[in-house]
């Protein structure tokens, strides 16, 4: 089943000062349950596109369709109601609320969903225990390593049970350990929940677990190698 | 450590106005009680031409009478009876013109604060004759002390000079220099004995017990009198409501700029808050938190700040104006001179009524809304995908977005 579809992404900054060509007519076919890492490098278009498929920013031309709907044609509003239910988010920074404890953090996308309190309970504990990081659920984020607080990150972003999951430069700032062990957690939901994962990288340790490897350079698909073991 | 400045910013705020509110109604009571203790009374009545020309002539017959049918009025605290005529009171060194006023010691020190306004010596008798109150600038201008003879000269009825001599045996200060200088006082006998107008007078001063029933006393006086004016403080000296609303304007405009000031303190911390908070918002926007929502997010804390600064604020200036009033400000090290020539006293009592406590709590939750609104704006113009960096870069100004929103709105009504 295709889940995300683009036809002729192109995306220009400045299109009335100095024109910047981020992307230049990226067609692209995500099915679901896929582990891709779309990777190039610094500049080549990656997280624009990544932003482009997460509904964050909007194509100058060309059509993004997520399991049928044009986002193209979704008001800001709709497109944040978009996000909010089918789209799940990893950062490279985290960007965990300072303020929220890590079970906090996960659970307060749920209570935009407007889900029962026990719902939103029994959901982030399972979310926290699948990430291996129930013993930090009381603990705010400057009480956690970037590796936990990444982990917290990815529960985050499964918790409104999302279609699938952007992570940009998901490993950017963590260790070799926390980074296999983050690996290990992505795709142990793949393969058990059949999660769909895209993320845009360059940490070669990514790009050798992805099954999926589209590479991107001055805005345009130069190769698109499928090494799926699903 | 941002909410704390935008708390402590609100308490500041707050206290000021409370203890501004405060010193101008002490201002004012300072300066109207003086004027009525001293000078005007609440009530006062002339023969109709004495205001213009405060000739002799203008006296009102048999005074005693008048007075004794005022003080049996219901709600009539005080009355007094006086004779007043401009003159020229010399010494051996120095002469200068002023206004005598004769007075009867008894009723007048119910009516008048004068007597409690003494420096040296001592207030009226009726014992002896030809005494004379002077003001302690008076006796300054005039080099005279305590015992010393000053002659007090003025036309009589006949629009003859006549001349008198009279012993100092007080000195007083009423904390209003131009008044102080301008008087003196005299027995009232004594002064209608010069004049020739034994048994009459030209002033019958009043005092009630109830200012809220001013207007009612004045109509029944009037009705008593229609021949004779009768007058209110406000009548009399239309300065003093003219200066009561004057420092209530001052008031008002001081307690705007204070507000001002405040709404720009919490817009630049709020905007602060919300620059600390870009990545924050970015995410939230992110993982589908709404415009209206984050909007909100912003109000709502501003809120929650002004609610828990407000008490703190409403009871340090509850609790300093109560000090205050009851203990006084000193103005003395300010200006004695300064204070006393418009006719306050040194001691500013602040007081501020209960309804101004409830006016702040409103203007301040107004203040906090109107303050939140332009960061709230700042945070849903945000662009997420730039936010979620720690880019502060926002979709298009206020001015931008209205022009657009209201050429869309005419274009759709226009197609």
């Amino acid at each position: 089943m295709d889940l995300i579809v683009t036809k002729g992404i192109t995306k220009i900054y400045n299109p009335n000062k100095i024109p910047v060509h981020a992307l230049q007519g990226i067609d692209l076919t995500i099915k679901k349950g896929e582990f891709t890492a779309i990777v190039g490098p610094s500049g080549s278009g990656k997280t624009t596109l990544l932003n482009i498929i997460g509904g964050l920013d909007r194509q100058t031309e060309g059509t993004v369709w997520i399991e049928g709907t044009d986002l193209t044609n979704l008001s800001d509003n709709k497109l944040i109601d978009f996000r909010k239910n089918k789209i799940g988010f990893v950062f490279q920074s985290y960007n965990l609320i300072p303020v929220f404890t890590a079970a906090e953090n996960v659970g307060f996308i749920m209570l935009l969903q407007k889900r029962s309190k026990n719902e939103i309970d029994t959901r982030v504990l399972n979310l926290l225990k699948s990430v291996g990081i129930v013993e930090q659920m009381n603990k705010r984020p400057n009480q956690m390593s970037g590796g936990q607080q990444q982990r917290v990150a990815v529960a985050r972003a499964l918790a409104s049970k999302p279609k699938f999951v952007l992570a940009d430069e998901p490993t950017a700032n963590l260790d070799s350990k926390s980074t296999t062990d983050l690996l290990d957690i992505m795709e142990n939901l793949n393969k058990k929940e059949d999660m769909t994962f895209i993320f845009s990288t360059h940490d070669q340790r990514v790009i050798d677990r992805a099954h999926r490897v589209i590479t991107i350079e001055d805005g345009k698909v130069v190769s698109d190698v499928n090494s799926s073991i699903n | 450590m941002r909410s704390l400045v935008v708390i402590g910013a609100i308490i500041i705020g707050i206290w000021s106005i409370i203890f501004l509110v405060g010193m101008v109604n002490g201002m004012i009571e300072s300066y109207i009680n003086n004027a009525i203790k001293n000078e005007v009374s609440h009530i006062k009545i002339h023969h109709p031409d004495f205001i213009n020309d405060k000739e002799s002539k203008y006296f009102i017959s048999d005074i005693t009478a008048i007075k004794n049918e005022v003080d049996s009025i219901t709600g009539v605290k005080a009355v007094s009876y006086k004779t007043i005529t401009n003159a020229m009171i010399s010494s051996s060194h120095a002469g200068r013109g002023i206004m005598a006023i004769g007075v009867v010691p008894k009723y007048e020190t119910n009516v008048s604060g004068v007597s409690q306004k003494m420096i040296a010596g001592k207030y009226l008798t009726d014992t002896k004759k030809n005494q004379i109150l002077i003001s302690k600038r008076t006796a300054k201008k005039l080099k005279v002390k305590l015992r010393s003879k000053v002659v007090l000269t003025f036309q009589n009825l006949d629009n003859e000079i006549t001349m008198g001599a009279f012993r100092v045996v007080g000195m007083f200060e009423t904390g209003n220099n131009i008044y102080d200088e301008s008087i003196v006082f005299v027995c009232q006998k004594d002064l209608n004995t010069l004049l020739d107008i034994n048994g009459n007078g030209h002033e019958v001063a009043i005092l009630i017990d109830d200012l809220s029933e001013l207007d009612s006393i004045q109509a029944k006086i009037s009705k008593m009198y229609p021949d004779l004016l009768v007058r209110n403080y406000k009548e009399v000296q239309p300065e003093l409501a003219l200066f009561q609303s004057q420092i209530k304007m001052a008031g008002i405009i001081y307690m705007v700029i204070f507000m001002l000031a405040l709404v720009f303190g919490i817009i630049n911390t709020m905007m602060m808050a919300v620059l600390e908070r870009v990545r924050e918002l970015g995410m939230l926007m992110s993982v589908g938190m709404n415009k209206m929502k984050i909007f909100m997010m912003i109000v709502v804390e501003t809120i929650l700040l002004a609610m828990v600064a407000a008490p703190v604020g409403l009871i340090l200036g509850y609790m300093t104006t109560s000090y205050f009033n009851k203990n006084g400000i000193n103005l003395f090290f300010y200006s004695e001179e300064g204070m006393k020539q418009f006719g306050f006293d040194n001691f500013i009592y602040p007081n501020v009524p209960t309804d101004t406590y409830w006016q702040l709590v409103v203007a301040v939750s107004l203040t906090a809304l109107l303050g939140s609104l332009y960061p709230a704006w700042k945070a849903i113009r945000l662009r997420p995908v730039e936010a979620i960096r720690g880019s502060f870069e926002t979709r298009d100004g206020l001015m931008v977005w209205l022009f657009k929103f209201l050429r869309n709105k005419i274009r759709s009504i226009w197609t």
